[in-house]
């Protein structure tokens, strides 16, 4: 009898409106949870690709700054701020050489004879990616071991080579090949023995060992000071949005690769948390509408309400009708979501798993969807029971 | 209510005022008085008093007393005007489980309601709505019975079978009963009155 008379109360439009809602809400924030919790490690191993977390930064060349060459220079001041930036674990800088440099090969039948000017650069040894016993330089060794681009192998080989009709190298053979390096500076010059150690992918420039450069720009450097151009900045996490943002308000050019992955991950990363946050709008919505729904009901039914505590009906046994009522249309919204969830995983599951080498990590949409709706069903219930009291056993 | 509004009677500004169990109590006054109120303190409705009730039986809750230690008919009856005369009986007795079946339908019949048993309370008179709160306050078991102007909307015909009832259901409970009037009841012979 008190359900017929408490059944006449409830708005079955607006249930069915809570119900809607609420599974849109919590499906979506439960499958796009998920889904980043899926999709982060695919994210972080990639990043492992980029072995090393360092990128070479450099100034972007304008027209102005190609006259005034002062302006592709980091200043202390610069490199400083670099290094308070959280995202940057280190900074290094690179040491140019500021004399000349001419090599050239002598007569045999290993090499084509040539002759080229080259520039030389070095870093700290420890961001040398390719470990070698032979880098290292002392005043009065005669080789200087010197690391290049593996691109300029490239070109060499299937450009330059195809083009003069030279015979094109293998990192071993040109590994092997001796030349003759002239410095020359500050009304000195020096011939030097020379080697190609290693290639680096990672740094686009020709590196000698720190010792020579600093051996050599004291004997043959033209001014003592020295201009630092490109860095070589280490990062506590590549794929930080903020890199980028912070690179692009400084006008700093960067190797652009390096951080393609980043630009992704912050899309991705980006859209997900839209997705999420329109979720648990709706979802938010939804809870706000059912207790906004059941306050008009209890406000109306006020009478009937009072009534019933009047002829001893205690608000325990009153609210009991509403907190199921409320409680069951949760578990009718949550329980297909929980199940939906569970689906549309298992069909990105295999998608992904047949697109990349992708270890299954572990599901929550159950449990968080159990744990919401637990929390849900046990605030309506104490919501629902503190307000028929109130009515039921008025203050005064 | 403020001590302002009130003026030294039976029951306010007294020490104590005891309703023993078995008796038939009247309380009297014009309307204003506060009859209602002090019903209401009784039944635990209203607190809005200073002072003390005390029960001589300790209940867990309110709600355990009106099951089972006072009955009240109140004088706007709440009744539930979209269930039928029968279901708002039922609605009491579900909770009770005090009279059968055929005993509500013994006490509709001696009321003169058999005809309206299936109808919506809206759709009745206030006479009848009257009969109707009676007989649900019959639905469980008391030992007090509170009656709010209980004959106010009845004809003396339906005054006698109504009282005819109650002093029967009374006996068979040894219980007691307090009720509020505007004036002396002829039908019931009281204990005590109770002025205003």
């Amino acid at each position: 009898m008190l359900i017929k008379l408490q059944k006449k109360t409830l708005v079955k439009i607006q249930l069915i409106g809570y119900i809607l809602t609420l599974f849109i809400g919590v499906f979506i924030v439960l499958t796009t949870l998920q889904l980043y919790q899926d999709v982060k490690p695919l994210l972080s191993e990639q990043t492992d690709v980029f072995s090393d977390k360092s990128a070479v930064i450099s100034k972007e060349v304008s027209v102005f700054k190609s006259v005034n060459k002062d302006r592709i220079y980091f200043s202390s001041k610069e490199i400083e701020e670099l290094k308070e930036q959280p995202f940057i674990k280190d900074v290094s800088v690179f040491n140019n050489a500021d004399f000349r440099i001419k090599a050239y090969s002598n007569q045999s039948e290993n090499i084509p004879l040539f002759q080229t000017d080259l520039f030389f650069e070095s870093i700290p040894d420890a961001y040398i990616d390719v470990k070698t016993e032979d880098w290292i330089w002392n005043e009065n060794d005669e080789v200087v071991p010197i690391i290049i681009p593996e691109n300029y192998l490239k070109l060499y080989n299937f450009g330059f080579a195809e083009s003069q009709g030279l015979p094109v190298l293998s990192k071993n053979t040109i590994s092997q090949i001796t030349f003759n390096l002239k410095v020359i500076g500050n009304f000195n010059s020096e011939v030097y023995k020379s080697r190609i150690v290693g290639f680096s992918n990672k740094i686009n420039s020709i590196l000698v060992p720190e010792t020579f450069l600093e051996y050599a720009n004291n004997k043959f450097g033209r001014s003592k000071k020295s201009r630092i151009s490109r860095l070589l900045v280490t990062f506590n996490n590549p794929t930080d949005e903020r890199i980028l943002q912070f690179f692009n308000e400084n006008n700093y050019s960067i190797n652009k690769d390096k951080l393609e992955f980043s630009k992704l991950s912050f899309f991705f990363n980006s859209a997900l948390v839209f997705v999420i946050a329109v979720a648990l709008i709706i979802l938010v919505l939804s809870i706000a509408f059912i207790l906004l729904s059941f306050n008009l009901i209890i406000q109306k039914n006020k009478a009937m309400i009072s009534n019933l505590g009047a002829i001893g009906y205690s608000y325990k046994s009153i609210s009991k009708f509403y907190q199921i009522v409320i409680s069951l249309a949760t578990v009718i919204a949550i329980v297909p979501a929980i199940i939906l969830g569970i689906v549309v995983r298992k069909i990105y599951l295999e998608r992904l798993e047949s697109l990349f080498e992708f270890s299954e990590s572990n599901s929550f949409i159950l449990i968080l969807g159990v744990a919401i709706l637990l929390v849900l069903c046990l605030s309506y219930s104490f919501i629902i029971l503190r307000k028929m009291k109130a009515i039921v056993l008025p203050k005064s | 209510m403020s001590e302002a509004e009130l003026s030294a009677s039976d029951i306010y500004l007294q020490k104590e005022v005891v309703f023993e169990k078995g008796k038939k109590y009247l309380i009297k006054a014009n309307s204003g008085h506060g009859k209602s109120s002090v019903l209401n303190f009784i039944y635990g409705s209203s607190h809005n008093y200073t002072g003390e009730v005390v029960y001589s039986k300790k209940e867990d809750s309110v709600f355990s007393l009106r099951q089972t230690e006072i009955s009240y008919v109140f004088q706007d009856f709440k009744l539930f005007p979209s269930l039928t005369l029968f279901e708002n009986i039922q609605l009491k007795n579900k909770l009770t489980h005090h009279k059968s079946t055929e005993q509500i339908d013994a006490l509709i019949n001696k009321m003169q309601l058999t005809h309206r048993r299936d109808s919506l309370v809206e759709t009745l008179s206030l006479g009848q709505r009257q009969r109707v709160a009676i007989i649900r306050a019959l639905c469980q078991p008391f030992n007090f019975l509170l009656l709010d102007e209980p004959f106010s909307h009845l004809d003396s015909s339906n005054i006698k079978i109504i009282v005819d009832v109650l002093n029967k259901e009374l006996e068979e409970r040894q219980a007691s009963v307090i009720i509020t009037a505007l004036d002396d009841l002829p039908f019931f012979e009281f204990d005590k009155t109770i002025n205003l």
